[in-house]
C-alpha cells in the first residue's frame, strides 16, 4: 500500500504540472531580467490580459478532451460583442441585448455540433466554415468599419471594468470560470462522461453514456465562453472591429496544449489550459518588460509550444500510458 | 420455473442483402455458460448485438426472465442486468482504473445543487471489488493503459459482477492473450457462473469454450448448426462441423 510519501510518479500524475513547471521557470527568468515583473501590479495585468484568451481556452480544452475542435472560437470572440453593440446602440436593454449576444453564441455552437454529429464530417472542417462563415458577414455587415458603443452602460463596469490597478473584472471572471470547469470537468458524473467520450468513443457509447450529447454540450460551452469572452474584451474598449480576435482559436488550442491537453481527446485538463494562457500573457508582458521588440513574441511562443507539446507527451507516457 | 434466463426465438436480421440471422433460436439458462462459435462472418457478434439493443431484430422475438423484450440500447439491456465485455470497447485506456469501473454508474454526493463524485468511496470500491475476484492491481489510480490484455478482460468482469450482471457476454475475451492470460480469464468465468450468474462465450479457440462451457451453440452463415451439452460432444468434432459448414456453402 502506498503511504504518505508523495512520489515522482504522483507529481507526473497531476495533469497541470508540466505547465506550472512551464510558468515557474518563465516567472524566475523574468524576474531576474526586470525588477518591475514580479510586482502585484504586473501579476494583475498579466492575469487579465490572460483572461480573454483563458476564458476561450476553457471551452477549448473540454471540448478537444471530448474528441472534438472549434476554430470558430475567434469569429464568435467578434460576433458576440457585434451583436451586443448593435443591440446597445438601437436601445435595447443591456441585459437582453446580453442574454441575446450569448444564445446566438449557443446557437452557432449547436450548428457546430449538430453538423459535426449528424453528417460525420470532422469537427476540424465544420468549425473552418463557421469561422469563415462569420467573420464573413462580419465584415459583410460593418463594411470593415468597427462599431462603436454610443452610449453608457452600466453593466460593462463588471464584464471588463477596472476593479483595482491593472486587475479588471475580467480577470475575477477568468478565475471563477476557470474554478467552475475545473470542478465540471474532474469533480462531475459529466466531467468522467467527456472523458470516456474522447477517451474510446465505442467503450463510452457501449456502456450507455450519451456520448452526442456529451460533445453538444461541449460545442456550446466553446462557443459560449468565446461570446463572453469577447464581451469581457469589449467592455474594455468599448469598440467592436470585424477583425476583432482573429486567430485567438489557434492560441486558444496552443493554450490547451501547454496545459496538457491531448489532441487527440480524452486526457487534458482545463486549469492548465488557464495555466497555459497565462504562460502565453505572462511571456508577451515579460518580453515587453524585458525591453525585446514585440515582434519577437510569436516566434518565442512557437518554440515554448513545441516544446512543451514534447515534454507533456513524454510525462503522459509515463504516467498515463 | 424451468424457463431458461433468456430465450431468442427465430431472430432474423439483415444488412443491406447480406442475411446475417436466417431464423436463428438461441437460449441460456440460469448460471450457465454457453459458448457461441462459428467461422468468421457466422453471425455470432450479430446475434449478441440483436440481444443487447445495438441492433433491432427484423423478425422474432427475445424473452428475458420469461418475459418479452425489446431494448432499445444497450443501455437498456445493462439496466436489466445484461453485460457486455467487447474486446476493445470495455475499457477506456487513458482513465484511471477506478472511473473506468464506474463509468455511466458514478457514485455521487451532493453538495447543495451540485452532485459531485465521491472518489474515495469508488476507489475503495473498486479495489475491494478487484481483490474480491483475485485480481490485484498497484494502484486504482494506474491507468487501464497499463494493464494487460487479461487484466483488462478481468476489470471488465469485475465491473460486471460487481453491478449484479444477470448474463454476462464475452466477445473474444481470450483473442491475443498468452495462456497463462487466458487461464485467468477463463477462471474468471467460472467465478462468474459460480455467483449464478450466466454467461455467452464467443471465441474461436473451441478448447477455451470447451473447458468452461456447460453447452455449444454452433452458428454458420446465419443458422444455428448445432446446439450440444459439453458431454455430447469432443471438441473435435465441433471442429469437423464448423469446417463441413464452411466447405459446403
Ligand atoms: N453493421 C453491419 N453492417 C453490414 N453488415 C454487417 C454488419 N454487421 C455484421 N455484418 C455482416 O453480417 C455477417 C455476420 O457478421 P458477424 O460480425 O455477426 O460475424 P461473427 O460471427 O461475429 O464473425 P467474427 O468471428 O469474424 O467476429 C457478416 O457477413 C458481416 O459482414
Ligand atoms: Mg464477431
Amino acid at each position: 500500500m502506498k503511504g504518505d510519501k508523495v512520489t515522482l510518479r504522483d507529481l507526473l500524475r497531476i495533469k497541470e504540472f508540466g505547465a506550472i513547471v512551464g510558468v515557474t521557470i518563465f516567472l524566475v527568468l523574468f524576474s531576474l531580467l526586470s525588477n518591475k515583473f514580479l510586482t502585484t501590479e504586473n501579476v494583475f495585468n498579466t492575469l487579465t490580459m490572460a483572461a480573454e484568451l483563458g476564458i476561450i481556452s476553457i471551452g477549448v480544452a473540454m471540448l478537444i478532451i471530448s474528441g472534438e475542435f472549434d476554430l470558430s472560437v475567434g469569429s464568435v470572440f467578434a460576433v458576440a460583442p457585434m451583436i451586443f453593440a448593435t443591440m446597445i446602440n438601437a436601445k435595447y436593454d443591456p441585459y437582453l441585448s446580453l442574454i441575446v449576444s450569448l444564445m446566438v453564441c449557443a446557437g452557432i455552437g449547436l450548428v457546430n455540433g449538430t453538423v459535426t454529429l449528424k453528417t460525420g464530417i470532422p469537427s476540424f472542417i465544420t468549425t473552418l466554415g463557421m469561422m469563415m462563415f462569420w467573420r464573413g458577414i462580419l465584415l459583410a455587415i460593418t463594411g470593415g468599419f468597427p462599431i462603436i458603443l454610443s452610449r453608457r452602460v452600466d453593466m460593462l463596469q463588471y464584464l471588463g471594468g477596472k476593479v483595482h490597478g491593472g486587475l479588471r473584472y475580467s480577470a475575477i471572471w477568468f478565475v471563477v470560470l476557470a474554478f467552475v470547469f475545473w470542478i465540471v470537468l474532474e469533480k462531475t458524473r459529466f466531467g468522467n462522461w467527456v472523458f470516456a467520450t474522447g477517451g474510446n468513443l465505442g467503450a463510452a457509447r457501449a456502456l450507455g453514456i450519451a456520448t452526442t450529447r456529451v460533445k453538444l454540450v461541449n460545442f456550446i460551452f466553446s462557443s459560449v465562453l468565446a461570446g463572453f469572452a469577447g464581451l469581457t474584451t469589449f467592455a474594455r474598449f468599448k469598440l467592436v472591429d470585424p477583425t476583432f480576435g482573429q486567430e485567438l482559436e489557434l492560441e486558444a488550442i496552443a493554450s490547451a496544449v501547454m496545459g496538457g491537453t491531448l489532441l487527440t481527446g480524452g486526457y487534458g485538463s482545463v486549469v492548465g489550459a488557464c495555466v497555459g494562457a497565462f504562460m502565453i500573457s505572462m511571456v508577451r508582458n515579460g518580453l515587453v518588460l524585458a525591453g525585446a521588440p514585440a515582434y519577437w513574441y510569436r516566434a518565442f511562443i512557437g518554440v515554448i509550444l513545441i516544446v512543451a507539446a514534447v515534454i507533456n507527451a513524454r510525462i503522459r507516457k509515463r504516467v498515463a500510458g | 420455473m424451468n424457463q431458461p434466463l433468456v430465450e431468442m426465438k427465430n431472430i432474423k436480421k439483415s444488412f443491406g442483402r447480406v442475411m446475417a440471422l436466417k431464423g436463428v433460436d438461441f437460449s441460456v439458462g440460469h448460471a450457465e455458460v454457453v459458448g457461441l462459435l462459428g467461422d468468421n462472418g457466422a453471425g455470432k457478434s450479430t446475434l449478441i448485438k440483436v440481444l443487447v439493443g445495438y441492433h433491432q431484430p427484423d423478425d422474432g422475438e427475445i424473452y428475458f426472465e420469461g418475459k418479452r423484450v425489446k431494448f432499445g440500447s444497450p443501455r437498456e439491456a445493462r439496466e436489466h442486468g445484461i453485460e457486455t465485455v467487447y474486446q476493445d470497447l470495455a475499457l477506456v485506456n487513458l482513465m484511471p482504473l477506478w472511473r473506468n469501473f464506474f463509468l455511466g454508474r458514478e457514485i455521487v454526493r451532493r453538495l447543495g445543487p451540485v452532485r459531485y463524485l465521491d472518489r474515495k468511496t469508488m476507489r475503495r470500491i473498486a479495489r475491494e471489488a478487484l481483490a474480491e475476484i483475485g485480481i490485484s492491481v498497484r494502484s486504482v489510480d494506474d491507468t487501464v493503459a497499463f494493464l494487460s490484455g487479461g487484466e483488462r478482460q478481468a476489470v471488465a468482469i469485475a465491473r460486471a459482477i460487481h453491478f449484479g450482471a444477470k448474463l454476462l457476454i464475452l466477445d473474444e475475451p481470450t483473442a491475443a492473450l498468452s495462456v497463462g492470460e487466458t487461464r485467468r480469464v477463463l477462471e474468471h468465468i467460472l467465478e462468474a457462473k459460480k455467483r449464478g450468474i450466466s454467461v455467452v462465450f464467443i471465441s474461436h479457440n473451441i478448447y477455451h469454450v470447451y473447458e468452461v462451457a456447460d453447452r455449444l451453440v454452433i452458428l454458420e452463415h446465419g443458422e444455428k448448426i448445432g446446439d450440444y451439452k459439453r458431454e455430447e460432444v469432443t471438441p473435435q468434432h465441433v471442429m469437423d462441423l464448423i469446417a463441413a459448414a464452411a466447405g459446403v456453402k
